[in-house]
């Protein structure tokens, strides 16, 4: 059966992690009443860095093992 | 209210115009095949097309409604903006790197073959153009509100004027156009959204001061259901509504059309996860941006837009928006709360890129669905299906008509749109997820994924989807109640999940079901779709 590669299960985990991490904090200490907090958690890593972090990650280690395959094929040959 | 317009603003959206015309002008000119008009020649690069699937996927429902929701549902919304763009890259390696290594030229060509039948054509042109009609409709009115409200112009020629320059470069230059268009249009909106909020956080003092000003306008503004029963609004009552708004519109860029062709347009695979990159990058930035306008309006209106500050200051944020809405009679009230947020600010420079940026997100949406319409119906349907001589021959002119036909009709419903057609743009969205989703993510990653499964989800989810969100809307009030609420639970508001919410479940549920009840697909088809395209995506 085809799978997605590795990494695709590692920026998954990262995004949802990421919110039930949030919703749990929210919901046992309150942590959006914290001024701005929020706004780093939320807004800026949850909506701007996170998705363009797991986005690099997915081309950047697929484009690795790319050349890491093309030099082993180089090689046999 | 004032209806002077300061030069400054004009004279911004009038370079704006102009750029527009200028590089579909140009782009005509790189024009040289049916391919380069359908996929742009498959020669878009990383950056441009990341910028293109950021403003073509992100339509004015973005930029008018979700500062919009925001403002109405205070903050557990920023969860489902957040999970919007965490929906781009699960894309990259899910769907757009397999499609761009099996490189179609029409959104339906991979139905057709990986489940070996011509005739899904047909079905899935009419799914693709029931959305092409409903979304370019949603997205020539967001265009002119943003006209009527910032230009104070009428609103059947700020109309004309957005469908007539949206119908040249897509007319005109077709996927070319459309992409580089697409690609500044996507700077103009970000950068609009982005100094719009800067502005915000600089005049509020900081992000200390948003918390602030927020929580003045409205005490329970950043509640979550933990403080139930202060929770901001009943949509955001509970934590199943707030789990349900996060996942509501979070798969949608791997699966609809228009983000889907443009990953048949880049060079490669590796082209088409690098632009993901960039899209997410900057569509971030942008979602970023709304959210604070969205969660500070309420304060900006209320203390600085000229209608309150008329009224010695004494008006809320709801009545300074309905007097706007009165004024210009088009739209819902809360619509106009990011303009009006931005016009709080009182700086025309601002205001005239804000307007751009209106502009520019309507009309990327816009020529998005005008082009995976022509190629659906002047390929697909003419060609492939009808076998019709005259348009094999002449495969760009008839392109051509189709996209000009289907501007002029959605030209002609937003002259005076029922307000159920705007609303239907919401549902528009979902039924491609529901009934075409399965079929392109299962039929990828699943050698079981059958032909008639394909058939039956799409047919039952299209209708399925379509009565539910009728049902919750006309019936239980809203769409985000369960559609089934009054009838198990005898109270329209006892769960509140948008329906996108479950209709995605069910959809794939059904296409599995249906796939191990009937005979599995032929071993040839398996390899060539299951196995070679998702080998090292």
């Amino acid at each position: 059966m085809p799978w997605p590669p590795k990494v695709f299960w590692v920026g998954l985990l990262m995004i949802y992690g990421t919110a039930v991490l949030g919703w749990i904090l929210e919901s046992t200490v309150k942590i959006q009443k914290i001024p701005a907090a929020q706004i780093w958690y939320t807004a800026i890593w949850g909506t701007f860095l996170l998705p363009t972090l797991v986005s690099f990650i997915y081309f950047y280690f697929r484009e690795k093992a790319e050349a890491k395959k093309a030099v082993e094929k180089k090689e046999v040959s | 209210m004032a209806e002077s317009v300061d030069p400054v603003v004009i004279a911004i959206v009038l370079i704006y115009l102009i750029a527009v015309v200028v590089i579909g002008y140009y782009s005509r000119i790189r024009m040289k095949s049916a391919m380069d008009y359908y996929v742009a020649g498959r020669r878009i690069g990383s950056v441009v097309n990341g910028l293109a699937l950021e403003s073509t996927y992100l339509s004015p429902a973005s930029m008018l409604g979700l500062p919009a929701f925001v403002f109405l549902l205070g903050y557990p919304f920023w969860w489902a903006m957040m999970a919007i763009i965490c929906g781009m890259p699960i894309a990259a390696l899910l769907t757009a790197s397999a499609l761009r290594k099996y490189a179609p030229v029409s959104f339906a060509d991979y139905y057709a073959d990986r489940f070996g039948d011509e005739r899904l054509r047909w079905w899935i042109g009419i799914i693709v153009i029931v959305g092409t009609v409903l979304y370019i409709t949603l997205s020539l009115v967001g265009m002119a509100l943003f006209m009527v409200a910032i230009l104070k112009m009428p609103y059947i020629f700020a109309l004309i004027i957005g469908t007539v320059i949206t119908m040249f470069y897509v007319v005109y230059g077709g996927m070319i156009a459309t992409s580089w268009n697409a690609a500044m249009q996507a700077i103009v909106m970000s950068f609009a959204a982005i100094i719009a909020a800067a502005a915000i956080v600089w005049q509020l003092g900081g992000f200390e001061g948003v918390y602030y000003a927020a929580l003045q306008s409205y005490p329970k503004i950043w509640n979550t259901p933990a403080d139930f029963p202060d929770h901001p609004h009943l949509f955001t009552s509970t934590w199943i509504a707030v789990i349900c708004w996060f996942f509501v519109w979070h798969f949608g860029f791997a699966t609809m059309p228009y983000t889907v062709v443009r990953f048949f347009t880049v060079m490669d695979m590796k082209t088409a996860r690098r632009s993901i990159f960039w899209c997410s990058l900057v569509g971030g930035a942008f979602y970023v941006s709304l959210q604070i306008i969205g969660i500070t309006a309420k304060y900006m209106i209320e203390t600085s837009h000229p209608i309150a500050v008329a009224a010695g200051g004494n008006m809320t944020a709801t009545a300074v928006l309905a007097t706007i809405q009165k004024t210009y009679g088009i739209g819902t009230v809360t619509d106009y709360s990011m303009i009006a947020a931005v016009e709080a600010l009182g700086n025309p420079v601002i205001l005239g890129i804000l307007c751009a940026g209106g502009l520019a997100i309507a009309m990327s949406t816009a020529a998005g669905w005008a082009v995976v319409v022509n190629t659906i119906i002047a390929r697909d349907w003419f060609v492939k299906l009808l076998k019709w001589k005259k348009a094999e021959e002449n495969p760009v002119l008839f392109g051509r008509i189709v996209a000009f036909i289907f501007l002029l009709i959605s030209f002609f419903v937003a002259i005076q749109p029922p307000a159920l057609v705007l609303d239907l743009s919401g549902w528009a969205f979902i039924v491609i997820i529901c009934s075409l989703g399965p079929g392109l993510i299962l039929g990828l990653w699943w050698k079981r994924a059958t032909r008639a499964a394909m058939w039956v989800t799409a047919i039952v989810m299209f209708i399925l989807s379509m009565v539910a969100w009728l049902r919750a809307h006309l019936v239980l009030g809203h769409h985000a109640r369960f559609f089934l609420n009054d009838i198990i639970f005898g109270n329209p508001n006892a769960l509140i999940t948008p329906h996108q919410v479950w209709t995605i479940p069910v959809g794939f549920l059904l296409f599995v079901i249906v796939s191990l009840l009937t005979k599995p697909p032929e071993e040839e088809r398996v390899n060539k779709y299951c196995i070679e395209l998702t080998k090292e995506v």
